[in-house]
């Protein structure tokens, strides 16, 4: 995030806090259906700052948000998104690829300290016995890795879908929701068997002061990305 | 009421026009525009089309200190928004006598 749209993003928590509870309610929803748009950060934080303002504004003269907005959010939040400039395709690749820096950074340093190598490293360091420096990477790992990212991007991609739809009843059968479940569920136990068979084979060793710097190399490439390209 | 489809277009100049009376913001334009007679028009309704003028240069934004709490984004118009004004009022000028021809014979 540039420095003048992590400025705005500063001010708009400190706006955020002047919301009445249910005006709160309405403009998380808004703000995470906007974050999800195809619309650059900084657009987003000013749209954030004007909607602020307007509630606040409100806020003061004694309305509430369907009095200013509507009660349709998504119909008002698609208008303004329509408004703002779309982000090219090259854009939105660089903001996959930030994406995917930060996700493999995060990853990186849960495995590095919760792997059995590292405890064994600390323990042996403590006791004073032979320090082994390898931690070691297996099929199972680089398989949970793939499968967190994909479900990530698609709950993110499912709920920014559904964020602001009115709900609906559902009229679905009680054997077909036993059927969707005991898919779901069966396909979950499918991925985890696979991963705790493939997980059982070391792929690759790698010294762990080379996969520290690995992974900062991720973070430091994240955030020159945020910083010099991504607006 | 006016018919949503028919009234954004028209919303857009009507604005415009507002903001080179003299330099206004966002709520106050909703007020205007209902005492001339735009029903069901909330400074929400208006905030889209105030979007699209700003990134299109029709008009320019600045936030400014309120005496009665939040903000205010103020906006004046531009150079380019004063000969789009120009462009509007002369298609509707044309278009006005072309619908009163129509359906008045010209009365």
């Amino acid at each position: 995030m540039k420095t003048e749209t992590k400025i705005l993003n500063q001010e708009n928590n400190e706006l955020d806090k002047r919301l009445t509870k249910e005006n709160n309610v309405v403009m998380t929803d808004m703000v995470c259906y906007l974050r999800l748009a195809n619309i650059s950060e900084h657009d987003q934080e000013v749209v954030r700052q004007d909607l602020l303002q307007m509630v606040l504004s409100a806020q003061e003269r004694g309305e509430d948000i369907n009095t200013l907005i509507g009660e349709d959010y998504k119909y008002f939040c698609d208008e303004v998104i329509a408004a703002l400039p779309q982000k090219n395709q090259k854009e939105r690749v660089l903001d996959l690829i930030d994406t995917l820096l930060l996700s493999t950074f995060i990853l990186g340093v849960i495995h590095i300290v919760i792997s059995k190598e590292t405890m064994k490293l600390i323990y042996n360091a403590v006791t004073g016995q032979q320090l082994n420096f390898q931690i070691s990477i297996s099929g199972g790992d680089l398989l949970s890795y793939v499968i967190i990212i994909a479900t990530v991007f698609l709950i993110v991609h499912v709920i920014g879908k559904n964020l602001l739809k009115p709900e609906k009843k559902h009229n679905q059968s009680k054997i077909k929701k036993f059927i969707i479940g005991g898919a779901i569920g069966g396909g979950l136990m499918a991925v985890f068997l696979i991963i705790a068979w493939v997980g059982r084979q070391t792929l690759f060793t790698v010294n762990i002061f080379t996969a520290c710097v690995f992974i900062l190399g991720l973070y430091i490439a994240h955030k020159l990305l945020q910083e010099l390209i991504i607006t | 009421m006016i018919p949503s489809q028919m009234l954004k277009g028209i919303l857009e100049s009507c604005i415009l026009k507002i903001i080179s009376s003299k330099e206004t913001y966002g709520y106050e334009i909703s007020q205007q525009l209902k005492k001339y007679g735009f029903s069901g028009i909330s400074e929400g309704t208006i905030y889209p089309l105030l979007l699209r003028l700003e990134k299109n240069d029709l008009i320019k934004a600045k936030y400014r200190e309120s005496a009665l709490g939040p903000k205010r984004k103020y906006f004046s118009i531009t150079q380019a928004g004063e000969k789009e004004l120009e462009t509007f009022v002369n298609n509707w000028q044309e278009l006005n006598h072309a619908v009163n021809q129509l359906f008045h014979g010209g009365e």
